[in-house]
């Protein structure tokens, strides 16, 4: 399997993934009786999602699935950037490294404002 | 649970719909969501973009694994279409709603435009001339039977490419494609795959923005999400036996109808 294959691999396994914890956490929502357009939305909380995963609950079925889905192309970046440190392929491993520096800086705005806005 | 199962139901058309013709599906999931179930444009446009990164995940995983995709290509792109990405997602929370929806009805039109001009425009003869500023590292671009061109420009069309794509929900294909086609002569096939490869970074830079900030409502992302996914799935596999053409015509004129509404929207006629 090459390199890039490999790389396409990890891409199913992450959709699929996500995929199948949404697909959950529909059904419970349904099951519960939710409405999609309840005029209040629970907002992200990724230190309490291990807690509402346990419980059960509809929306950490969601949140999971959507955490896998946004985390997919970002685990892309990863593998890739392994594999070009693995293959001494020093400017790409430099690019790779950017592109997660970026994403980090993305992390790093969106939960300073999160917590600005409280 | 009606509700549900129209967002399920209009996320495989999206999905559907995408695939088929190669686009993210966020120009019809953002209408969709907003002119259709009444919803905020900012709290579409988050969902949108996770949608956006499930269809192009899909999709790309078959290119990189046929190897049509151009993976040095695409990460070095994504350095800068992750950085519009991140700019348009904080303008977003700032820019006033109206003025979303007329940007987001020229890029209907746009998107268009450039449907029913597709296959025509022929990739820019740059003649071999590579980057003068770094031609080693434009080497390594390379695809298999073509070189890329003219890197320093694509790489500021990118960055405008990122902030379509935070700003509107969209995968941002229809700014990447043609800049990799027509100013780095790449061929068409490889720069649709690369660009649904790009595409899940340059939306993921976004969506991270938009969940920490709760602009993501998982109610309606869920759903719309499956919808999406399940669409894409079915019309990856059926895309050879469908007539693309007839398909191309019904879809400008959806997207047409759709800029008139939003362009009603913008003007606080709806």
């Amino acid at each position: 399997m090459t390199f890039e294959a490999r790389i396409g691999r990890l891409l199913t396994i992450g959709t699929y993934a996500g995929a199948a914890a949404l697909a959950v956490g529909v059904v419970a929502m349904l099951a519960a009786g939710i409405s999609p357009l309840e005029a209040t939305f629970p907002t992200f909380d990724l230190l309490g999602l291990p807690a509402q995963l346990l419980a059960l609950e509809p929306r950490g079925f969601l949140w999971l699935g959507l955490v896998v889905i946004v985390a997919t192309p970002v685990m892309r970046v990863v593998a890739s950037l392994v594999g070009y440190i693995g293959r001494r392929e020093r400017a790409m491993a430099v690019v790779g490294t950017g592109v997660l520096a970026v994403i980090g800086v993305g992390v790093g705005i969106g939960a300073f404002l999160g917590i600005v806005r409280g | 649970m009606g509700v549900a199962l129209v967002m399920m139901g209009g996320g495989l058309l999206a999905g559907a719909f995408g695939s088929l013709l190669g686009l993210g599906g966020g120009v019809l999931i953002v209408p969709l969501l907003t002119l259709g179930l009444g919803l905020p444009l900012r709290e579409a446009v988050g969902v949108s973009l996770v949608c956006v990164i499930m269809t192009s995940s899909a999709a790309a995983s078959v290119y990189l694994e046929r190897n049509v995709a151009n993976l040095r290509l695409g990460m070095t792109l994504e350095l800068f279409t992750a950085s519009g990405a991140l700019i348009g997602g904080m303008v977003a929370f700032v820019l006033d709603q109206h003025v979303v929806a007329g940007l987001f009805a020229a890029l209907l039109i746009y998107t268009s435009v450039s449907m029913l001009r597709r296959g025509r425009a022929a990739p820019a003869d740059a003649a071999d001339v590579g980057d003068p500023a770094d031609p080693g590292f434009t080497a390594l671009l390379a695809g298999p039977g073509y070189g890329v061109h003219h890197l320093r420009l694509a790489s500021g069309l990118s960055v405008f490419a990122g902030i379509i794509s935070a700003l509107l929900g969209v995968g941002g294909g229809i700014v990447k494609v043609p800049v990799m086609h027509l100013v780095m002569g790449v061929p068409l096939r490889a720069a649709t795959a690369t660009s649904n490869m790009m595409i899940g970074v340059t939306a993921a830079a976004g969506a991270i923005v938009y969940l920490f900030r709760g602009g993501i409502d998982p109610f309606v992302a869920g759903p719309t999400a499956v919808g999406v996914f399940v669409g894409a799935t079915v019309g990856s596999r059926v895309a050879h036996r469908v007539d693309v053409h007839v398909l191309r015509w019904l879809f400008v004129l959806v997207l047409l109808y759709t800029a008139v509404q939003m362009a009603r929207q913008a003007l606080g006629l709806a």
